[in-house]
């Protein structure tokens, strides 16, 4: 009877409901974006040679391996399994020139990895953008180093462009936000198809807006983001600066539109940086907010700061994402929520009888 | 368009046995009638050990008149009557018949021979409280307590032919092959609620059980086949009458409320049998699946019949059987006895073998990818709730909503971290139904209590 018994015990499991899973693990997402994020890699090769590869290389490689020694060192599990760290090594390189010298990805991934992201709990606790914060520490750091060199030699037969080592000078988007004089400035068709297409110069990741859009689409389809903090980011950009252009631009000039949207790191921040999940807020309505706000910011920083705001605009709406959830909670179905206003007075009623 | 709502997610449907007829079991040696079969007051047997039942017959019963009544199964001799722990890990008690195989028929609830024209909504509703017949749903009733409570509120008859559930193909199988019983129970339902039209609900993916329904001949003014969407938990209550009114259900109010009334199909075929044949609800169809078994099937069983009974009729080996789940596999129980009963409310039994890997992975941390939210078919914040209930934080998981949740299992499905979403709200909606009022009531409620009480 008891041998009876212990094999019934034996043989069924206990598990709670739901029973099944879905086959979408943190890794198989990670995964995802690190195949989003490949081809943007490739296309750096081909327009700024192998020197691309070897600094996303180089911050890969130390983003893993600072995640890996924080693990060893406080004796806790080993978590560069979620190929997190993977990421945030591509996005942290992405944001880089390719000119910098190779110790500056190592430093920039000490400052993701250790300080933004591991001292505050590790993944799904950081409170800004480990690689965005990392950018920005090595933007105001080394600040000469992290210019882009921007003279593009064409060379006629193939229409391929060639970066000239030592020439630092203008990018189509420093050129429209500090124009050389008044009014001399003509954009023409041929130079946003540049800029769209990848022929441009720029940080590693950010040149081809092409593929940037086609990693965007990508991570749709296999339902890793939504739409609403991309869409909603580039719309304000776009409707800003089509209303109301700075520089003397004329009104309603959809070239300077294009070039604020293609050129920079707008497309790279709307679609993987502002996009991220740790730090954005977690309802549609709250995301398409956050969407908002990233865009007007980087408008801002662009027109009045006169440089490529969006890592200073994700990381300034990072910041805020804590409030933005608490603002946007859904109303659970078949409950109904007084309006805030209602709420205020009814509080002030209670308060001052 | 179909009708649908918002949320919900679509899942691998699994529906293996949608082609396979409905198979009487083979008649089982002993069947074991739990006497609570749903949450509700449980009954007391009305026989004694060494009596001899015949099918049929009445066993259990509740003393004030409410909840489902229990009837034997098989007619035979009463062996035990004991306490055994239920799915859901209750003591109930049984009653255990071995099975005589003579198959005498008790006559207690005689067909109903009078025109349906004639009988009033009261008789209507006796003969369903005699039959015995439970409406499984998200809120599971006797059928003849929801009527009776719908009559002269609901305007609207709302017939669940959904199943949401992978695998489960019990009700679709019933709607092919005997669409009539389901229509005559319908008319029977509309004739007690004095209303004209009832709405089928019904998925995309089983269009083959449209058509069957629609094949018979009614009046086309009496029934509309209304198309869901196939997606997970579309047969939902809420869900069902948000997709096909636009009205929510408002926060623990039954459906009356806002003048609906929702049937399963199976519980419409029931009371259609009670009311030609006048046979209790004392079998169902089961869906058996699962890589556990070779040979799945839709089976007609006894209520009380052994799990281990039905796979072994579909050629399952027990002892390669690793889980084995009652009912679907995001909203069942996990059966921890193989001799666990058929009860009345058992659309499924799932049995999955060692080579699958069930038992879910470690929790990791969440990444606050909002999946769950996104998906959530009450609007909530599961990762939210999630987090409160680990923090202690009772009062913040009520303003944040938990009562709400259905318990539907979406968030624990789609959560790429693997968190238990579903179970910690389970719990914090235990504790905080068990809780004393004072301690978790949210400033609001305990405001109004204190001006009823003014």
């Amino acid at each position: 009877m008891t041998e009876e018994r212990t094999k019934k015990a034996h043989l069924l499991m206990g598990s709670t409901a739901p029973h099944t899973r879905s086959p979408k693990s943190t890794r198989i997402i990670m995964l995802d974006v690190i195949i989003a994020l490949i081809p943007l890699l490739i296309w750096a090769c081909y327009v700024f040679g192998l020197r691309a590869l070897s600094v996303s290389a180089v911050s890969v490689l130390s983003c893993v391996l600072f995640e890996l020694l924080f693990d060893l060192i406080t004796k806790k599990p080993l978590t560069i399994g979620d190929l997190s760290a993977v990421i945030t090594g591509l996005l942290l390189a992405y944001a880089l020139p390719h000119t910098v010298p190779l110790w500056m990805p190592v430093a920039g991934a000490f400052i993701s990895i250790v300080i933004v992201k591991m001292l505050f709990g590790g993944l799904g606790k950081n409170l800004v953008n480990p690689a965005l914060a990392g950018k920005a520490c090595m933007m105001f750091c080394f600040s000469s180093a992290m210019t882009v060199p921007s003279v593009l030699v064409k060379l006629g037969a193939f229409e391929k462009y060639i970066p000239v080592e030592g020439a630092w000078g203008t990018t189509p988007l420093s050129s429209i936000l500090t124009p050389p004089s008044e009014g001399t400035m003509a954009l023409s068709f041929e130079s946003v198809l540049d800029q769209f297409l990848g022929y441009e110069t720029g940080t590693i990741g950010e040149v081809s807006a092409l593929l940037i859009l086609v990693g965007f689409i990508y991570l749709l389809v296999r339902k890793v983001i939504t739409w609403h903090i991309p869409l909603s980011f580039m719309a304000t950009v776009a409707l800003i600066t089509f209303a109301l252009p700075d520089n003397g631009f004329e009104r309603f000039d959809f070239m300077y539109m294009l070039t604020h949207l293609f050129s920079g790191g707008l497309m790279l921040g709307a679609v993987f940086m502002a996009t991220d999940y740790v730090t954005c807020p977690i309802t549609a309505k709250g995301r398409v907010v956050f969407g908002i706000g990233c865009g007007l910011l980087t408008v801002l920083i662009r027109y009045f700061g006169e440089r490529d705001g969006v890592a200073l605009a994700i990381l300034a709406m990072n910041l805020l994402v804590y409030f933005i959830d608490k603002i946007t909670v859904p109303r659970p179905l078949g409950t109904s929520r007084k309006p805030l206003f209602a709420r205020l007075i009814k509080k002030a009623e209670q308060e001052h009888p | 368009m179909a009708f649908t709502f918002k949320g919900g997610i679509r899942l691998d449907e699994h529906k293996n046995t949608a082609r396979s007829p409905i198979v009487p079991i083979t008649a089982p040696s002993v069947v074991r009638i739990p006497l609570s079969q749903h949450i509700s007051t449980a009954c007391v047997p009305c026989v004694k050990v060494g009596d001899l039942v015949c099918k049929g017959q009445v066993i259990g019963q509740t003393q004030e008149g409410e909840g489902c009544l229990i009837h034997a199964s098989v007619s035979g001799k009463i062996l035990e009557i004991s306490s055994i722990t239920d799915a859901q890990g209750r003591q109930t008690e049984s009653i255990l018949i071995e099975n005589d195989f003579e198959d005498r028929l008790s006559d207690a609830p005689a067909p109903c021979d009078k025109d349906l024209r004639t009988l009033t909504p009261e008789q209507i509703v006796e003969h369903i409280r005699l039959a015995g017949i439970f409406d499984a749903g998200t809120t599971p009733l006797p059928a003849f307590e929801k009527l009776s409570h719908a009559i002269g509120k609901a305007d609207k008859l709302i017939v669940n032919c959904t199943e949401c559930e992978p695998y489960v193909t019990a009700n679709h199988r019933l709607l092919l092959e005997h669409p009539e019983q389901v229509v005559g129970g319908i008319k029977i339902l509309l004739r007690a609620l004095s209303l004209r039209k009832a709405y089928i609900a019904i998925e995309d993916n089983k269009r083959d059980a449209v058509k069957a329904i629609a094949k018979l001949d009614f009046d086309p003014e009496m029934i509309r086949i209304c198309i869901m969407k196939s997606k997970y938990p579309q047969g939902d209550e809420g869900q069902i009458i948000y997709a096909l009114t636009g009205k929510e259900l408002p926060f623990g109010k039954p459906p009356a409320d806002i003048g609906c009334v929702l049937f399963g199909a199976e519980t419409c075929a029931a009371i259609y049998n009670a009311f030609a044949h006048g046979e209790p609800l004392i079998r169902r169809i089961v869906t058996v699946d699962g890589d556990g078994v070779d040979s799945p099937g839709n089976l007609l069983v006894p209520i009380g019949t052994p799990v281990s009974d039905l796979i072994r009729f579909c050629d399952g080996e027990l002892s390669s059987i690793n889980t084995i789940i009652s009912g679907g596999p995001m909203r069942g129980q996990a059966l921890c006895d193989t001799d666990s009963p058929i009860t009345k409310d058992t659309c499924a039994i799932l049995a999955f073998s060692k080579k699958q890997k069930r038992t879910p992975e470690k929790e990791g941390s969440c990444i606050r990818c909002g999946k769950c939210v996104e998906s959530c078919p009450m609007q909530l914040v599961p990762r939210e709730l999630y987090r409160r209930f680990k923090k202690n934080d009772l009062t913040g998981c009520e303003k944040y909503g938990v009562l709400s949740c259905t318990q539907c299992g979406v968030c624990s499905y789609v959560c790429p971290a693997r968190l238990e979403l579903t179970s910690k709200i389970g719990s914090a909606q235990t504790l905080l139904r068990s809780a004393p009022k004072k301690d978790t009531a949210s400033p609001e409620s305990s405001e109004s209590e204190r001006k009823e009480q003014s």
